[in-house]
């Protein structure tokens, strides 16, 4: 189950760096983190860890539901353009993701051998990292790149999950509250207007 | 203690709501009353917990508080006239300060976190809250930079994160969910299992602060950055913002010196010269204030990192000081430096009036001459220590030739540095046409109470308290 859940949160990264629809872009983020969300269910049931289990909901909650809802009406009330092309092509694109999939299991191998449990785990969450900083770079519009910046912010929880069993219940609530922070800053950047003088 | 350290960032929080326009001066009598948790602080024994073993308040940490501070009352003195030298809304104002509020709140929990998790989300949260302040100026450029700032701001931060993971990783085998304690880290870095991934832990982390703070290879993103803000922001970045970054630094780099000096010496070395050898030329061709005192500001926090890793805490302490207090001085300055354009050096220092005006052009001599390290800057002896310490870490091994080829590399960086300092404050001084500019009594006081702060790093008294950190 693990296994099918991790394939399908690098899956649903893989397919947002080809995607040229600013909606569908939300909704694979959404995807993304309802499998980070069930993983950390999964995980948290197997290893009888209950903080593990309200993170895995909070995820779900705050980061498959809300967040993309809250971008998806920040970009109706801004009107932003729906059109993204990414800036590296489809054909370069298919040949550069598999690359940095394998580059970044060779480059971890040395990290990888250190950790006892979930060893594999912690080399997809290293190569998400990766997929998510091309997401940023590929993308010339900001709602792409604040995907980007989500995306990472999903690694980062995965590499949490995999290579640690979970941090500690006091911070994985703290980067939630400073991930809120983020949503409520980037509103206010998109705020254009307000403070002409 | 903790609610006494809050109370004035949330009263401030609070206020900010208000409609009256003589907000702001309650606000910068607010920013006073910080100062005095901070002095029980000081008078309580060390380490004192705050908040169980999360908020642990030594003497590394409240001397950062104390500075951090000290640069908050100057700032929030020199913000009652920010009006008076930008256009800016009275809306965006108000925002400001509640931008300001939380940044505050952040640095709290960050500076005086005993904890990895904790002193990242304060850090998450002060550098999220900076980005509303650099959009403060309503100008395209500003709006571009906001966003620039947001993304790698954002990127760095995770770097950071993505480090303490791998260093609690390595470590809960032994400690288990205690692994993300400073103390006992350090108490126990020596029986982590997997010293190789803690050290890999260590250098992403680092790389992450490095970007934070404008090293090699983001050496012009900061200063951009800078450019486009209102001047108090720079001084909030210089004097607050990077004081957080370089205390996590000191305490994630006390453990990793544990686990493996040498590796960490060698990596820092290096890091820091490149940084310091691009820095210099960018410094060389600097044409405004600005960009000048931000990539000055780069130079010096390199040295920093550079005394702390060679086994000079001392210097690297004093040297922090003295640039918290100097740099943000600076930047606070070119609100009335710039009255005139922004791109305008040659005679800058002068047209200035009036009791008020003879005192702020000798200042700011003082506080320019005083960053190149022109004796009796405190950043004069913070050098002579730092490099001394340097050759005493090279006797140890058997590289004294080339540590002394490399300070003397620095030292032809420095004084690179050094000319081109010079050379604008002749400008500023003797070139140009002399146009009247205005003081304000505001800013006026914050430059005097840096100076105060600056001189007083040199009291035996304080001199001794950073000899005890060490």
């Amino acid at each position: 189950m693990v296994d099918f859940l991790i394939g399908l949160f690098l899956a649903s990264l893989i397919v947002a760096l080809f995607t040229t629809r600013l909606y569908k872009l939300f909704l694979w983020y959404s995807i993304n983190s309802l499998m980070l969300g069930m993983l950390a269910l999964v995980i948290g049931k197997n290893i009888d860890d209950d903080a593990m289990i309200i993170t895995g909901i909070i995820t779900i909650i705050v980061k498959a539901i809300g967040i993309p809802y809250i971008l998806k009406n920040l970009s109706q009330k801004f009107h932003f353009i729906r059109q993204i092309t990414p800036e590296i092509k489809v054909q370069y694109a298919i040949m550069l993701i598999p690359a940095i999939l394998v580059f970044t299991f060779y480059l971890s191998a040395p990290i990888t051998s250190m950790i006892n449990t979930n060893a594999n785990y912690v080399a997809i969450s290293i190569s998400s990292l990766f997929l998510s900083l091309l997401l940023m770079i590929e993308h010339k519009d900001v709602a792409s790149k604040i995907i980007g910046f989500l995306s990472i912010e999903n690694s980062l929880f995965l590499l949490g999950i995999s290579a640690t069993n979970g941090m500690p219940m006091l911070v994985e609530l703290g980067i939630f509250f400073d991930l809120l922070m983020a949503i409520v800053v980037i509103n206010l950047l998109f705020h254009k207007e307000e403070m002409k003088i | 203690m903790l609610t006494f350290l809050l109370l004035p960032a949330i009263v401030m929080f609070g206020v900010s709501f208000s409609q009256n326009e003589k907000f702001k001066y309650f606000l910068a009598f607010i920013s006073f009353v910080i100062l005095w948790p901070i002095i029980e602080l000081f008078l309580l024994p060390k380490p004192y917990n705050i908040l169980s073993d999360y908020l642990v308040a030594d003497k590394l940490d409240t001397y950062v508080l104390l500075v951090s501070s000290i640069v908050g009352i100057g700032v929030t003195l020199a913000l009652l006239t920010l009006d008076k030298h930008v256009q800016v809304s009275p809306k965006a104002y108000r925002k400001f300060y509640r931008f300001f509020a939380v940044f505050w709140v952040g640095l709290i929990f960050s500076i005086l976190s005993n904890h990895m998790g904790i002193y990242w989300i304060g850090l998450e949260l002060a550098t999220l809250s900076t980005v509303y302040m650099i959009k403060t100026n309503y100008t395209p450029a500003t709006h571009k930079e906001a966003w620039n700032y947001m993304i790698v701001g954002a990127i760095a931060v995770s770097l950071i994160l993505f480090g303490i993971i791998l260093m609690y990783a390595s470590a809960k085998p032994i400690l288990g969910e205690d692994a993300m304690n400073f103390t006992l880290l350090l108490k126990h870095a020596k029986e982590i299992p997997s010293p190789f991934l803690f050290e890999m832990g260590f250098a992403i982390t680092t790389v992450g602060m490095f970007v934070k703070m404008g090293f090699f290879p983001m050496n012009l993103w900061l200063a951009n950055i800078e450019r486009a803000s209102f001047y108090p922001v720079a001084a909030l970045f210089s004097g607050i913002l990077e004081s957080a970054v370089i205390v996590g630094f000191f305490r994630f780099s006390e453990i990793a010196m544990q686990v493996n000096y040498d590796h960490l010496f060698i990596f820092i070395f290096i890091y820091t010269i490149l940084t310091i050898f691009i820095v210099a030329f960018l410094i060389f061709r600097a044409k405004d204030f600005m960009r000048l005192f931000s990539l000055s500001g780069v130079e010096h926090m390199a040295l920093i990192v550079l005394f702390w890793v060679s086994g000079a805490p001392f210097a690297a302490l004093l040297h922090f000081g003295a640039h918290a207090f100097l740099k943000p001085a600076l930047f606070l300055s070119t609100g009335v430096l710039e009255s005139n354009g922004k791109y305008k050096i040659a005679g800058a220092l002068r047209g200035y009036k009036g009791k008020k005006g003879t005192l702020f052009w000798f200042l700011v001599s003082l506080f320019l001459l005083a960053i190149i390290s022109l004796p009796p800057s405190p950043m004069f002896f913070s050098e002579l220590y730092g490099f001394g310490a340097m050759i005493n870490t090279a006797k140890q091994g058997d590289h004294i030739l080339a540590m002394i080829g490399a300070i003397l590399f620095l030292l032809v960086l420095l004084s690179i540095i050094f000319y081109r300092f010079v050379a604008i404050y002749q400008s500023m001084k003797y070139e140009g046409k002399e146009e009247e500019k205005t003081v304000y009594m505001s800013e006026l006081l914050a430059l005097i109470i840096f100076a105060i702060s600056s001189i007083s790093l040199l009291l035996p008294s304080t001199l001794t308290y950073l000899r005890s950190i060490s």
